[in-house]
C-alpha cells in the first residue's frame, strides 16, 4: 500500500502546474467554507449568549399550562401562584445540572418623565438572580449607572433610546403606569438607576427592567409569569426539559417548558439564514472541487493510457487501476485540504490582529468580526473534501479501468 | 501437456464497416523452454498473435489453452492473475513507468501480486543484477539509455519467474551492439531457467539465434507451426 501511495504522490507531482491549480481550487474552497463556518460558529455563540443571558431567557422557561395560548386574555388564571412558584423552584433546583431557577414577570404600560409619556415593556427580575443569569454578558454590554438592587425597589434600568427620549438619566425620577390584573389603573414612581443597551434597535426605545417585587406591585399581583432556569451547560437544554417535565407532572403541576431556542425567534431566523448561506457556499465549493478533480484525473487518465495498459498487462486488475486513480484523487483532496487549513489559520490570525468590527442589521452597536477555530469542523470538512475528491476521481478511474489492454498499449 | 495450444484461432477487427481478418485460423503448439521467433511482413498478424498468447486480447474464434486452461473462459480478474503469474512482457517501447526507479519498476509485478516489499525488493535486485544493472537501481527510466531501459524491462518480465516471456520487437529501438547484448541475455536466461521466450521480430540477428521460427503471412502460419521434433 505504501508503494502505491508513493506512486500516487509521484503521479500527482508529474504535472506540477495542473496539480497546483487543483490543489489551489480545493484549498481556497476549503478556506472559504471553513472560515464561514468559523464565523457562524462565533455568531451562533453570540446569539445564544444574547438570548440566554442578554435577553435573560435562561435555558428553560417554565409556564403554567395554558399561559402561552390564553395567558394574555386571562392572566390571573394562567399565572403561577406563589405556592406553585415555590414548589416549582424547589423541584427544579434539586437537579444538579440547574444553577438557578428564578421567577420573572413581564409588564407593559406607559412611562413618563412628568412632561411626556411613551409605552414601555419591562421585565421584572430578582436582581441577584439576574446578575447570575447575565454572568459575563454584563462585561460585553455594560450599564451606564448602576444595576438593579434588591434594596431599592423603585430603582429601574432603562434601555438607552427610551432613556434618551424621556431624558431619564441615572438618578432622575419618573412615573410608570399600567393596568393591574384586576383592571384598575395603577401608577408608581420610579428612579432611573442605570441605562443599558438592549442590543437591538427595535427594543432599545421600549425596554425597561424592574425589580420583581416592583413589577408585581405595578400589576397588583403576587403571581409570577414564568420561572427561568439556568443550566450549567446549554447542550443539556433538551434533556433537562424532558427530565423537568416529567418531575413537574409527577408533582401534579401542569406546566409547559419552552427552551431558549423556541423563545428567541431572532436566533432561529439568523441561524436559518446562515445555514442556508452555508449550504449555498458549500454547494459551490463542492462543484469546484468535483470539476477540478474530474478534470485533473481525466487528463491524467488520457495521458497515462499506455501506462494503464502496461499495468494491466503486468496483471493489475481493473479494480486496482480504479483504486490507483481514486487514491490520487483522495490525495489531491487531502493536500488541498491541508493547504486550505493553512489559509484558514492565516486569515484567522490576520483577523485577530486587525480586529475589524461591523454593525449587523438591527443591532445597535458595532460588533467585532470574530472567526472561531473549530477543529471538529475543520476535520469534518477535510474528510468531506477527501471523500469528494476520491469520488470525483472514480469516474475517470472507472473509464481507465474499462479500457481494452491492447487499445491502451497502442495509445500514443 | 503443451504450455500453449492454439486451435483454429481467428481474430477479426472492425474498422467502421470494414472487417480486417488479422488471423485466419492459427494452429500452434508451444512447449516449455522454447525460444521462438515469429516473423513476417508488416500486417501479417505477429503482434495480434502475441497479444492472444499473452492473454491481453481475445480471439474471435478458436480455442487457446495456456497450461491446459482455456483462456477465453477466464474472467477478467482470473486473466489478470494468469498474466501476472505466468506471463512476462517485453515491449518494443520498453513501457517502463516513468515516475518509478529501475528497482521500483522491477518490483511492480510482485507488488501487484501482493508480495511483501522486502521480498519484492530482494527478488528485483537479483534480477537487476542478472541483467547487469546493479549500479542503476535508483535511476529513473528518463535517465537511462534505450538498452538499459530494455534490460530493466527484461528484469521486470522475469521477476515473477513466469513460464512464458512475450517480447514484441524487443530490439527494434536499439542500436546493433545493444541489440546483440539483449539477444544474448534473453538466450542465456532461456538456457539457464528454461523460460519460454516468444518474440516477434524483423531483426536477422535475433532470427539467427532462435530455436524455432514461425513465419506468418496474411494471418496464416506459412511454416514453423508444427511442434519441433
Amino acid at each position: 500500500m505504501l508503494n502505491w501511495m508513493k506512486l500516487a504522490i509521484r503521479n500527482i507531482l508529474r504535472n506540477k502546474r495542473r496539480s497546483l491549480v487543483t490543489l489551489a481550487a480545493i484549498g481556497v474552497g476549503f478556506a472559504a467554507v471553513s472560515l464561514f463556518r468559523g464565523y457562524t460558529d462565533n455568531t451562533y455563540y453570540g446569539l445564544r449568549e444574547s438570548a440566554v443571558r442578554g435577553e435573560g431567557l435562561g435555558h428553560l422557561s417554565i409556564y403554567k399550562a395554558g399561559w402561552l395560548e390564553k395567558g394574555k386574555l386571562d392572566p390571573q388564571r394562567y399565572m403561577l401562584s406563589m405556592e406553585e412558584t415555590r414548589q416549582i423552584i424547589k423541584i427544579v433546583e434539586e437537579e444538579k445540572e440547574v444553577i438557578l431557577a428564578t421567577p420573572q414577570i413581564q409588564v407593559t404600560g406607559l412611562v413618563s418623565n412628568g412632561k411626556i409619556s411613551t409605552i414601555f415593556m419591562a421585565q421584572g427580575v430578582i436582581p441577584k438572580d439576574d446578575k447570575t443569569i447575565k454572568g459575563t454578558w454584563n462585561a460585553f454590554r455594560s450599564i451606564k449607572g448602576e444595576s438593579l438592587d434588591d434594596k431599592k425597589d423603585y430603582g429601574v434600568e432603562v434601555a438607552q433610546d427610551l432613556a434618551g427620549y424621556l431624558n431619564l438619566e441615572p438618578g432622575k425620577d419618573g412615573v410608570v403606569m399600567a393596568t393591574t390584573l384586576d383592571g384598575q389603573m395603577n401608577a408608581m414612581d420610579i428612579q432611573t438607576v442605570g441605562i443599558y443597551d438592549s442590543g437591538s434597535d427595535a427594543t432599545n426605545d421600549k425596554f425597561m427592567r424592574f425589580n420583581y417585587a416592583f413589577a408585581q406591585a405595578l400589576y397588583g399581583t403576587d403571581k409570577a409569569e414564568k420561572i427561568v432556569v439556568l443550566l450549567d451547560d446549554w447542550q443539556k437544554t433538551e434533556s433537562m426539559r424532558t427530565v423537568l417535565s416529567a418531575r413537574l407532572a409527577q408533582a401534579g403541576l401542569a406546566c409547559r417548558i419552552k427552551t431558549w431556542k423556541e423563545l428567541s425567534l431572532f436566533y432561529a431566523k439568523v441561524r436559518g439564514m446562515f445555514d442556508m448561506i452555508f449550504l449555498f457556499l458549500f454547494s459551490i465549493v463542492l462543484i469546484i472541487v468535483v470539476m477540478s478533480t474530474v478534470n485533473t484525473m481525466g487528463m491524467a487518465v488520457l495521458e497515462r493510457t499506455r501506462e494503464i495498459g502496461t499495468l494491466r498487462a503486468l496483471g493489475l486488475k481493473r479494480r486496482g487501476v480504479s483504486l490507483l486513480f481514486a487514491l490520487e484523487g483522495g490525495l489531491l483532496g487531502f493536500l488541498g485540504s491541508l493547504l486550505g487549513m493553512v489559509l484558514h489559520i492565516g486569515v484567522w490570525a490576520l483577523i485577530r490582529i486587525l480586529a475589524p468590527t461591523y454593525t449587523p442589521p438591527g443591532v445597535s452597536t458595532p460588533v467585532p468580526l470574530v472567526v472561531n477555530l473549530v477543529p471538529q469542523s475543520l476535520m469534518t470538512l477535510m474528510i468531506c473534501l477527501i471523500l469528494l475528491s476520491l469520488t470525483a476521481a472514480i469516474l475517470p478511474a472507472a473509464r481507465a479501468a474499462r479500457q481494452n489492454v491492447v487499445d491502451a498499449l497502442g495509445h500514443v | 501437456m503443451s504450455l500453449i495450444e492454439m486451435k483454429n484461432i481467428k481474430k477479426d477487427y472492425f474498422l467502421g464497416e470494414t472487417v480486417v481478418h488479422a488471423l485466419r485460423g492459427i494452429d500452434l503448439q508451444i512447449e516449455t523452454g522454447e525460444f521462438i521467433g515469429i516473423w513476417g511482413p508488416s500486417g501479417s498478424g505477429k503482434t495480434t498473435l502475441l497479444n492472444l498468447i499473452g492473454a491481453i486480447d481475445e480471439p474471435s474464434e478458436g480455442t487457446l489453452l495456456m497450461g491446459g486452461r482455456e483462456v477465453c473462459r477466464l474472467s477478467d480478474n482470473a486473466c489478470s492473475e494468469l498474466r501476472n503469474k505466468t506471463v512476462g512482457f517485453i515491449f518494443q517501447g520498453f513501457n517502463l513507468v516513468p515516475v518509478l526507479s529501475a528497482l521500483e519498476n522491477v518490483m511492480l509485478p510482485l507488488q501487484i501480486q501482493g508480495a511483501p516489499v522486502s521480498e519484492a525488493r530482494t527478488k528485483a535486485l537479483g534480477r537487476l543484477q542478472e541483467v547487469g544493472l546493479t549500479d542503476l537501481v535508483a535511476q529513473r527510466p528518463s535517465k537511462m539509455s534505450g538498452g538499459q531501459q530494455q534490460r530493466v524491462a527484461i528484469a521486470r518480465a522475469l521477476v515473477t519467474n513466469p513460464s512464458l516471456v512475450i517480447a514484441d520487437e524487443p530490439t527494434a529501438n536499439l542500436d546493433s551492439e545493444t541489440a546483440r547484448m539483449i539477444i544474448n541475455l534473453m538466450r542465456e536466461l532461456n538456457e539457464k531457467e528454461q523460460t519460454t521466450f516468444i518474440f516477434s521480430t524483423h531483426d536477422q540477428r535475433l532470427l539467427d539465434r532462435v530455436k524455432r521460427l514461425v513465419r506468418l503471412e496474411d494471418g496464416r502460419i506459412m511454416n514453423g507451426g508444427a511442434k519441433p521434433c
